[in-house]
């Protein structure tokens, strides 16, 4: 779309979505009155150069499998509280988790030894 | 979306869609990735258990539906500077541990001028700095980044270009004691 207007904060505005339509693989259509060169410098650097991050791949399937938990649960109860997550849990259980291993190995060592 | 209030299937599809844009919110504004799991994680359960009364707005479903869940996004991250004031790290520095091995001489000085805008944008108020956030890395509408931010639409439009205005003129006073970045060759 192509804007023609005295408003900076318009032209700066429409010079964004111009930009951010060529990362959905969208025509590139700079609008006719562009932003300074100041501001045009700025949302090149930001619309480049600021990172996009990804939690990782455990994190996003624990929580997938706590809202399906939570989900089936307030179905059950019909009622709407959550349970509380609390990463410390998640490492307590972890470790705990750990050290029944640990235990058993040690225990099974002990009969065989 | 009204799948989603009694469809758990229909509700992971959404999470599936923005857990990544929420969990970047998050990042930038508390610069730890722990932290910034643990709101991930409140957001979609607050979002889940608020789903029944959800209300949609005269919008595409999936962008009311952004919108509302950014909104739980800001709160929760508010909640989070009011418990536990920790910045260890800048979202730059914890994307560039690992830098890409190629053009490695223009990947640094891009990622020098990166850094320094966002050194400018780490001194803008808490709301402009959302503000060029939800613009720039979740590419968010200026209707919805009011939305979230509870403004008008012309107002967020106001408060994105100052913030714009005022790093490129931290961008110009660094320049004249810095070196700027050479313009690349054609091949």
């Amino acid at each position: 779309m192509q804007i023609e207007t005295d408003d900076p904060a318009i032209q700066s505005d429409a010079y964004i979505d111009a930009l951010l339509d060529g990362h959905a693989r969208l025509p590139i259509g700079l609008p006719l009155m562009a932003p300074p060169a100041g501001v045009r410098r700025v949302v090149r650097l930001l619309e480049q150069g600021l990172p996009r991050f990804h939690p990782s791949f455990l994190f996003e399937e624990q929580l997938a499998a706590q809202l399906r938990a939570a989900a089936a649960q307030s179905a059950g109860t019909g009622s709407d509280v959550l349970p509380v997550i609390d990463r410390r849990l998640l490492v307590g259980g972890a470790f705990a988790s750990g050290v029944s291993i640990a235990g058993a190995f040690l225990a099974w060592r002990r009969r065989h030894v | 979306m009204e799948r989603a209030r009694c469809d758990p299937p229909a509700f992971e599809r959404l999470y599936r869609k923005y857990v990544a844009q929420v969990y970047n919110f998050a990042l930038y504004e508390l610069r730890d990735r722990h932290a910034a799991e643990d709101v991930t994680a409140q957001v979609f359960l607050r979002a889940l258990a608020g789903l029944p009364r959800f209300r949609e707005q005269a919008e595409p479903p999936e962008s009311s539906f952004r919108t509302w869940l950014f909104q739980i996004a800001r709160n929760t991250i508010s909640n989070e500077h009011r418990r536990a004031r920790r910045h260890p790290a800048s979202p730059l520095d914890l994307a560039f541990d690992h830098p890409a091995p190629t053009d490695v001489q223009l990947a640094a000085l891009v990622r020098a001028e990166v850094a320094r805008a966002w050194e400018a944008i780490e001194r803008l108020p808490a709301d402009r700095r959302r503000a060029l956030v939800l613009r720039f890395v979740n590419e968010m509408s200026t209707r919805e980044i009011g939305q979230v931010l509870g403004r008008s639409e012309g107002a967020t439009r106001v408060l994105i270009h100052r913030s714009l205005q005022a790093v490129a003129r931290e961008l110009g006073r660094a320049d004249r004691v810095r070196p700027r970045l050479p313009r690349r060759r054609a091949n």
